[in-house]
């Protein structure tokens, strides 16, 4: 079986930083995967490589069996690749459901329904459908989140990136949205890659787990064998030297 | 009643009140006035459009106003053609020059196509006065021939272009396209991550936005028989933004009742002579100062406000 998402030899420099090495990896359909990893281990830069935001210097990534080389993020999105930001990031100064919206007059779904009931829908799924004419800027923090859920949603993604969707939440907030991604998998079938800090709601959603660290893929496994990996260990708390010099 | 009844009615009362001008004045130089104010609002409400919508800010729209006038000054002076082809060709042209503004600078972010609208405008401007054996220089194309006899006719003929692009600007500023550009507005890199090419719309949009300033740039020009290099001037461009902000940005009527506003102030102070600007800038930090969001727009919000 073709994978949905196949990186090979992935690689990004910063000027002599390389943020990114050598990284490769598969992804099935229906997957739901976590990256794993320090700060500066190279999670972002290798969602913003994947969604054509940055370009990378080498490497290849086929996407439902197409190579997405030289596309750039809006034609990666209509390809059915879609993320959401590590920080939210809404849009101004606009209503809940116009900033949903927006995402459903994308190439990719423009003819999938009237945009605006399309939005409402989604709104109510990822459980905004009471907020969905208030402006965008009164909206907490969790509920930002939501949206930015939403809003990737609406582009019908086949394989959806999440950039830290629990940072910055509170302890009653993070439950309730593991709950929604594990829905989200589960009955529409969309293959989902996290990146997350949080360690105990990441492993209890995650099947497996993609670690990283100094720009390098260390271990792939299930969520049990990873938090035992030794490399894992030592990205988090460094080498022992028991009975050192 | 609905607010876009209230909207229809607001805006069906400013047209009436704008056609029944030159009836209770009848003097000519009131029509005439007029007449400008009525390019000026063309001008504000396609820069609002681009602009005000996209918040990407155009310094020189001077540069598709220019181009309009200039090229309603060729064709009628130097071949001789009939003025009507000049309200055909005057928004292409402007058109060209948006494109080869567009392309280049709206696929960036970051203030290079404020920048780039600036000087182009200037050089333009500058361009004028050095190639004067075809331009005129300094004293402009003169002799274009009017496209209507009467200076009457002829400001009902602006009023009617001026309401038929506000409405096409509106009713596209309310579309799914409008929501697209405020939504440019908020945040670029979202929007790309919602599937939406970027650079298209704002590319479009700028089209749109120069063919109006171009037609109002013809209008003008068979207005006033005569172009000349100030019509590219970087004041020119500026005193549109203010007049944009005065109105209130985003809501193409309300630059427009800015530009209209503007326009009749400065003609009122004129018989302060030297001390116009003085008074004239002074009001404007006023209504700045305490209005920032402009007078017009949430001025009429709060007028619909009462009614709906």
């Amino acid at each position: 079986m073709n994978a949905l998402l196949q990186v090979r030899g992935l690689d990004k420099y910063f000027g002599g930083l390389h943020a990114v090495r050598d990284v490769s990896f598969d992804l099935q359909s229906g997957a739901i995967t976590g990256v794993l990893g320090p700060n500066g281990a190279g999670k972002t830069t290798m969602f913003n490589l994947l969604t054509g935001f940055i370009r990378a210097d080498s490497g290849t990534v086929l996407f439902d069996g197409h190579s997405l080389a030289g596309l750039v993020p809006h034609q990666i999105v209509n390809r059915g690749l879609a993320r959401t930001f590590q920080l939210a990031r809404p849009f101004a100064g606009m209503t809940v459901v116009e900033n949903v919206e927006v995402a459903c007059l994308a190439p990719r779904v423009r003819r999938s329904g009237k945009p605006r009931e399309r939005a409402h829908a989604l709104l109510n799924q990822v459980g905004l459908g009471d907020q969905a004419e208030l402006e965008v800027d009164v909206l907490p923090y969790g509920d930002l989140r939501r949206l930015e859920i939403a809003r990737a949603l609406a582009t019908r993604p086949k394989l959806l990136l999440l950039d830290e969707p629990f940072a910055g939440l509170g302890a009653g907030e993070v439950g309730p949205l593991a709950d929604l991604i594990r829905t989200l998998h589960k009955s529409e079938g969309l293959a989902i890659l996290l990146i997350e800090h949080k360690l105990r709601e990441f492993m209890q959603l995650v099947k497996e787990v993609i670690a990283m660290n100094f720009g390098e893929i260390v271990a792939v496994g299930t969520p049990a064998e990873i938090v035992r990996h030794p490399r894992v260990i030592e990205a988090y708390l460094g080498t022992a030297q028991i009975g050192g010099p | 009643m609905t607010i876009l009844k209230v909207d229809w009615i607001g805006a069906l009362f400013a047209v009436s009140l704008l056609a029944a001008i030159p009836l209770v004045f009848g003097s000519s130089y009131i029509v005439g006035v007029m007449t400008v104010a009525l390019c000026y609002g063309m001008w504000a409400a396609s820069w609002d459009f681009m602009s005000g919508l996209t918040g990407r800010e155009n310094f020189g729209h001077s540069l598709f106003i220019g181009a309009g006038a200039y090229t309603a000054g060729f064709l009628n002076v130097n071949f001789g053609a009939n003025p009507w082809w000049s309200l055909l060709a005057a928004p292409f042209v402007a058109v060209l020059f948006s494109l080869l503004m567009g392309f280049p600078t709206l696929r960036l972010r970051g203030p290079y196509f404020a920048l780039a609208m600036l000087s182009a405008s200037a050089v333009m401007q500058n361009l004028t006065i050095i190639f004067s054996t075809y331009t005129g220089g300094q004293d402009g194309l003169n002799g274009l021939f009017p496209i209507l006899d009467s200076t009457l006719a002829y400001y009902y003929l602006t009023l009617t272009f001026l309401v038929v692009s506000a409405f096409l600007l509106k009713f596209i500023a309310n579309s799914p396209w409008g929501l697209i550009l405020r939504a440019i507005r908020g945040d670029e890199a979202t929007c790309q991550a919602a599937g939406i090419n970027v650079t298209f719309y704002k590319i479009v949009s700028l089209m749109i936005s120069a063919a109006v300033a171009g037609l109002g740039g013809a209008l003008y020009a068979h207005y006033q028989l005569q172009v000349g290099p100030d019509l590219f001037a970087v004041i020119l461009s500026i005193n549109i933004i203010i007049m944009v902000y005065v109105g209130g940005m985003g809501s193409i009527y309300g630059p427009i009742g800015g530009a209209l506003l503007l326009n009749v102030l400065t003609e009122t102070l004129r018989g302060l002579s030297e001390y116009r600007l003085w008074v004239y800038t002074v009001l404007l930090v006023i209504i700045l100062f305490f209005l920032p969001q402009g007078a017009i727009a949430p001025l009429w919000r709060r007028i619909r406000s009462v009614f709906a």
